[in-house]
């Protein structure tokens, strides 16, 4: 048995309640929400809280919903109800295509997106998704709200701006007309973690022209989106060889470890062609919701 | 706040359901549910890992699955939990059940439970297709059938055995295919069939097996259980200058802590054989140089594993650092550090431990030098292979007590009677004094022929007079536990314009680790089946195992064949080339066939035979296979090329030098026959073998046998489930208890009819028939097994046979896989569009089964292609210590590989089978390395072929 050092438990209530004994346990309380990637690290002894704060039941951070301008997804949002989710299959297909790749059917039951986030795994998908789409996390604590772009959210690896009084509560993805979205991982098996993942959300104008383009890499040592690749898609009309100019740019712009899933040059390799494949894919995706706008071959 | 979160506060007691039963229960701070389940006695619920990745611990709660070892227990409040065993009983199981126990969808069984739940919940939810079963499943691993039976029996039907790859859309099958009796063999279920040899009756244990309720080795309660937990080196080399244990004694609910003070100071080797000269004498239970990371320090038993894990880290300890090695190659040169310079080459049975040489083999046939030189084409190449970890689901584990003055063990090994003589051994103890049994084993693939935790748990139990438990975690079977020796293999071969071989030149490296347990055994093993395949006229072989400062190697499937298989057939598929020969031709133009001798660096002795020939067979069913191809889809675009690769193997049928075993085969009440044999199940399917020989033998059905095995008190010796020995040994031996017995009863009823006992002269009047005997020429009634047995004890004749087999003559085996396979130059993806293997298993006893066997073995040797590898720092350090790390392959990863059975009959194998269980390995990696450079035209020679490793072939 591998064992967690010990620690006492709570249930929390509700959010306020939550925040409440986050405060009375001070320092090495943490929050448990799906508890897969929590309890792993306790029983392997890479985290050893001494309190675990369980906010599994806060069914009022579950929720998905379109609120005008924008989807709002609740912290405590299964891995499967986004997977599951028809709002999020339109609107964010790059969500969708994520989910797919994320671990199993099991750990999808009860992961949550907030976990995810808040892990900051450097392998975790949701985190590059969030980027990409810009998504705003909402952080609440002692002192109110709070409301951070993911470049502010996320630290770095294992890192994020969540205090140790306060809880990710929503994420909010802005909702843009005339985009598409796309994810795609290299496994070394299915269900893994990614040897390298890319994402990429673009939107195209009324005359094909792209008018925004984001990318963003998973598990290439890169915590930001590939900002250098908007430069060269803004105002082009998409073509292959846009594509491969800007697979190239993230290739050089990532900065991945060797290891047991692959050398570096390798990894390189797959920025390269997994950001030419989103990039495919996104267009073809937003063009679908622009009439008469076609990617050309080539 | 509800009342019940309150109540949890307060006294952290709460209630929920599991299997409608109502359930009070008071959490450990920290519990997870699977634990909670287990100490109330939920054994179904199964623990495979600790980190939500293998899938063994699922449970339903509230219709939803979950990993129950990453759940935590308090949350389960006011939940329905529904296990394996709340889906349906042994005579009333659940429509998924029944159909896992229909379509043999499992062969050890520890993945079974929690597959069985996940496969419910895909089930109950009409939104999840079973299309999609290669993902759905993602979440549990099965590291024995493959997945083609798990699939099957999922989705209800029986895949034949030319099924089509999952890659291929559509599941199209393959054209007709004749070959082989697996398709013609039609499935007789429980007591309805007679389940007689060369049929598929079900596995005995099966309707257990899928409800959870066939125990394995921890799922029993011992009441005052203790738990003993070791503190590992953090050094690869180091000698332990002092310790200091008294923080950790004092600890509350700590028992004993034992250091190398306490340690018994015979040498013995953790590998265990038939003879204990097999391996080099050189552990000891506590030693105080430490040799890998890892090895034990000291070891504590407390109430708890976590008191006993909490008090391991109060143990103060003083190293003195050593020099290391960890690079194999550097390991004998001069002046590099001495793992066991300590130590007697004699007394330890090492070939020279002043410069770290466990074993070595130097010898040649004819003239290699004369060989190349008449050859006109050569080809020559350095093949890598890496550690591999046995991955069993059940994890190396012993509960040890005391029974009156009689010490039990209670273990996961493969090898009881082995583990049994050698405990008594080393702890000088009287073998009647001591009993060691196995229940059913949840996987060993040769991880189980080890002796690791017994010895602790005998020094712990004798010292306390307590029960005791010793229990690896995940972590510690990638850290601590011997892996498949890393081999470095170098390959000349020649041959003549005809094709014609004129020499073989193999020199290998084994990296054995920090000891040397099957160091020899693996060497030798690995160098000769794979040399004497093949007809050349001058041969030379050198090798040698070496010690390391790195975790130990040791037995693994295959036992050192696969890696030098690898090579070899790789050498040969390149020589192919060179020549313009077809690559099943230059096999069929230079194997051995009967009558030809079979010569390593000499010839073999006489106890290795021709006992039955399938390999021409072997080689037309893959090829024609091949050759009509499957249908798969090739996967369009130009970055993907495609390719095809074969490769042969020969291995013998059992280890050299004897492996013995006794069977003893008793009438009982009721027409029922007990019979017992010491060998171990662990998911080889023996149990149900065993059956239907003694069935058949007994002109019975197999649900009138009952079976003891695997228990020193209650069965005869048997030397161990290795070296593929369950049928061709053990099985044998059952044969012959069971055919003595046959006859004994049929002088039995003679006698009880009046006439003599005499042997041979109107006994063969008599026939025995399922529920008794008549006489044939009189035509008379049935004389029924009980009125007999009656009689018999009445008149104190004995109805119970017992034979011994030997082992002392061995015989061969073949098989040939082949591969179709689609390479993508951008990523590398290795994509399976077809799976072929052809086996020379002998008769096979029970197709289905075998078939397993050689699903599993593929879908391993697959893993070791593909994926897996335990991966070092260069320091010793194992980096892959999680199952998240190490990849064991899934449903999704694998193809539905066509599985032939060439016709052949041996004259050695009981009702002429051969093993069949070892083999299947190893030709996979050779024949994918073979496809995959007829696709790409690079020879990939290190494995695994990871997409990594073949983009940088391509592109580096
Ligand atoms: C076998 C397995 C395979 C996996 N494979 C993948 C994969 O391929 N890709 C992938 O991206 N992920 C993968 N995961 C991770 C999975 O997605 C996790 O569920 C997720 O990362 C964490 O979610 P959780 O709700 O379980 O978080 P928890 O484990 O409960 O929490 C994680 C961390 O976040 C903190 N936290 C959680 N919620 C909040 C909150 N609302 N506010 C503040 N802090 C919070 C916790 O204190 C903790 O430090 C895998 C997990 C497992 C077990
Ligand atoms: S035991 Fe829970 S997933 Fe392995
Ligand atoms: S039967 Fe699946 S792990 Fe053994």
């Amino acid at each position: 048995m591998q064992i967690p050092a010990p620690f006492d438990y709570v249930r929390a209530s509700s959010v306020d309640n939550a925040l409440a004994l986050l405060d009375r346990h001070g320092a090495e309380s943490r929050v448990v929400a799906g508890g897969h990637s929590l309890l792993p690290m306790m029983k392997l002894r890479l985290a050893r809280p001494d309190w675990l704060i369980d906010i599994n039941d806060l069914y009022e951070l579950d929720y998905l919903l379109v609120d005008g301008p924008v989807l709002r997804i609740g912290a405590m949002t299964r891995h499967t109800t986004l997977l599951e989710s028809d709002d999020v299959r339109r609107l964010f297909p790059i969500i969708t295509d994520a989910e797919h790749v994320i671990a199993d059917p099991i750990v999808r039951n009860r992961g949550t997106i907030g976990g995810s986030l808040c892990q900051a795994d450097p392998a975790e998908d949701l985190s590059t998704v969030c980027h990409v789409l810009d998504a705003v996390a909402v952080v609440r604590g002692p002192a109110g709200e709070r409301m951070l772009s993911m470049a502010e959210f996320h630290r770095g690896p294992y890192e994020t701006a969540v205090a140790q009084n306060e809880l990710l509560i929503e994420v909010r993805v802005p909702i843009r007309a005339g985009s598409g979205s796309a994810y795609e991982k290299v496994e070394r098996r299915v269900g893994d973690w990614a040897v390298a993942a890319a994402g990429a959300s673009v939107t195209l104008a009324a005359d094909g022209t792209i008018s925004k383009a984001t990318v963003g890499l998973t598990a290439v040592g890169l915590d930001r989106n590939v900002t250098e690749v908007e430069a060269v898609l803004v105002g082009q009309v998409p073509t292959e060889q846009l594509f491969a100019e800007a697979g190239q740019l993230a290739a050089d712009a990532c900065d991945p470890l060797a290891d047991q899933r692959g050398p570096i040059d390798y990894k390189r390799h797959l920025a390269d062609e997994l950001t030419r494949r989103v990039l495919r894919v996104a267009c073809s995706r937003a063009a679908a919701s622009v009439p008469d706008v076609t990617i050309q071959e080539g | 706040m509800t009342l019940e979160q309150a109540k949890i506060e307060e006294t952290g007691a709460m209630t929920f359901e599991v299997n409608g039963t109502r359930v009070e229960a008071t959490p450990a701070p920290g519990q997870c549910l699977r634990t909670l389940l287990r100490e109330h006695e939920h054994f179904e619920v199964k623990k495979g890992c600790d980190t939500g990745d293998c899938g063994a611990c699922t449970v339903q709660i509230d219709g939803t699955p979950v990993h129950s070892c990453i759940y935590p227990a308090h949350r389960a409040v006011g939940k329905q939990i529904t296990t394996a065993a709340g889906l349906g009983q042994p005579g009333n199981l659940a429509p998924i059940q029944q159909r896992f126990v229909d379509a043999s969808g499992f062969q050890c069984g520890f993945c079974t439970p929690g597959m069985i739940v996940t496969a419910a919940a895909i089930e109950a939810d009409a939104a999840l297709g079973v299309d999609d079963l290669p993902r759905l499943l993602k979440g549990n691993l099965c590291r024995c059938t493959g997945y083609r039976s798990i699939s099957d029996s999922i989705v209800g039907q029986h895949t034949p055995p030319d099924g089509s790859c999952h890659t291929a859309p559509g599941h199209e099958h393959a054209e007709a295919s004749s070959l082989g009796p697996v398709r013609a063999t039609g499935r007789t279920r429980g007591a309805r069939g007679a389940g007689l040899v060369g049929t598929s009756p079900g596995a005995i244990a099966g309707e257990r097996v899928v409800s959870g309720l066939e125990p394995y080795t921890l799922d029993v309660a011992i009441p005052g259980l203790l738990h003993l937990a070791v503190l590992g080196s953090p050094h690869a080399h180091a000698r332990i200058r002092s310790l200091n244990v008294a923080k950790a004694a004092a600890l509350p609910g700590v028992h004993r802590v034992f250091t190398h003070a306490d340690s018994p100071t015979t040498l013995f080797s953790t590998a265990r054989h038939e003879s204990r000269f097999d391996d080099p004498d050189d552990t000891l239970v506590f030693d105080q140089t430490l040799r890998f990371r890892g090895q034990r320090v000291a070891a504590v038993v407390a109430d708890s594993v976590a008191i006993a894990e909490a008090a391991c880290r109060l143990i103060d300890v003083e190293y003195e650092l050593r020099d290391a090695v960890f690079d194999p190659r550097l390991a004998g040169a001069p002046g590099a550090p001495l793992v066991h310079g300590d130590k007697d080459p004699v007394v330890s049975r090492l070939a020279d431990p002043t410069r770290n040489l466990v074993a070595e083999l130097h010898g040649e046939f004819g003239s290699v030098d004369e060989g190349l030189e008449m050859a006109t084409t050569i080809v020559s190449g350095r093949w890598q292979t890496q550690r591999i970890a046995h991955t069993h689901l059940e994890t190396h584990a012993t509960m040890g007590w005391l029974s009156g003055d009689r010490l039990v063990l209670r273990t996961s090994s493969q090898v009881p009677f082995l583990v049994q003589k050698e405990i008594c051994r080393l702890f000088d103890l009287d073998p009647a004094g001591v009993r060691v049994f196995t229940a059913r084993v949840g996987g060993g693939f040769g991880g189980k022929q080890e002796l690791l935790t017994e010895d602790l748990v005998t020094l712990a139990v004798l010292s306390t007079g307590r029960p005791v438990q010793y229990e690896f975690t995940r972590t510690d079977e990638f850290t601590i536990t011997p892996v498949r020796h890393p081999m470095t293999i170098d390959v000349t071969v020649g041959a003549q314009g005809d094709g014609r071989l004129t020499a073989l030149k193999l020199g290998v490296l084994a990296d054995t680790g920090a000891y040397g347990n099957h160091a020899p055994g693996v060497m030798f093993h690995g160098t000769s089946e794979s040399v004497a395949l093949y007809n050349v006229p001058n041969k030379r072989v050198d090798a040698q195992s070496v010690y390391t400062n790195n975790p130990p190697s040791g037995a693994f499937r295959g036992y050192g064949l696969g890696q030098v298989i690898f090579a070899i057939e790789c050498a040969l598929d390149e020589l192919a080339r060179e020549l313009g020969v077809d690559p099943f031709e230059l096999r069929r133009l230079n194997s051995v066939r009967p009558g030809d001798p079979l010569v390593v660096t000499h010839e073999e002795g006489p106890d290795l035979i021709f006992g039955s020939y399938g390999l021409d067979q072997c080689l037309d069913l893959a090829e024609a296979a091949l050759k009509r191809g499957n249908r798969a889809v090739v996967p369009v675009g130009l970055q993907w090329r495609v390719g095809t690769g074969m490769a042969s193997s020969m291995i013998a049928t059992t280890p050299p030098r004897g492996h013995r075993s006794q069977a003893s085969v008793q009438l009982v009440a009721g027409g029922r026959y007990l019979v017992r044999v010491g060998t171990t199940e662990f998911g080889n399917g023996t149990t149900t073998v065993h059956a239907q020989i003694a069935a058949t033998a007994l002109h019975t059905s197999v649900d009138r046998i009952d079976l003891l095995h695997s228990d020193t008190d209650s069965a005869g010796y048997d030397s161990g489930a290795f070296g593929s020995a369950g049928v061709v040994v053990a099985g044998k031996a059952v044969l012959a208890a069971a055919t003595a017995l046959a006859e004994t009863l049929v002088e039995v009823a003679s006698a009880w009819s009046g006439h003599g006992l005499t042997r041979g002269t109107d006994t063969g009047t008599w026939q025995l028939e399922h529920d008794g005997l008549r006489a044939v020429e009189s035509e008379s009634e049935l004389v029924s097994l009980d009125t007999l047995m009656h009689w018999a004890t009445a008149n104190d004749v004995g109805l119970t046979a017992v034979r011994r087999e030997d082992g002392a003559l061995r015989s061969l085996a073949f098989n040939v896989h082949a591969f179709r396979v689609a390479v993508n130059t951008a990523t590398g993806e290795v994509r399976i569009l077809q799976s072929v293997q052809a086996a020379d298993a002998g008769f096979v006893v029970n197709p289905e089964q075998c078939r397993g066997q050689i699903e599993g073995g593929v879908a391993q040797a697959l893993g070791t292609a593909l994926f897996e590898e335990v991966v070092l720092d260069g320091a010793g350090a194992v980096t892959t210590r999680v199952l998240r790390n190490y990849h064991v392959p899934q449903l999704v990863d694998l193809p539905v590989t066509e599985v032939y059975f060439a016709q052949s009959h041996d004259v050695l194998g009981p009702y002429g089978a051969k093993s069949m269980s070892e083999s299947t390995y190893n030709p996979v990696a050779p024949a994918l390395a073979n496809a995959i450079r007829d696709a790409i035209g690079i020879r990939p020679t290190e494995l695994p072929m990871s997409p990594d490793r073949i983009w940088r072939l391509l592109h580096g």
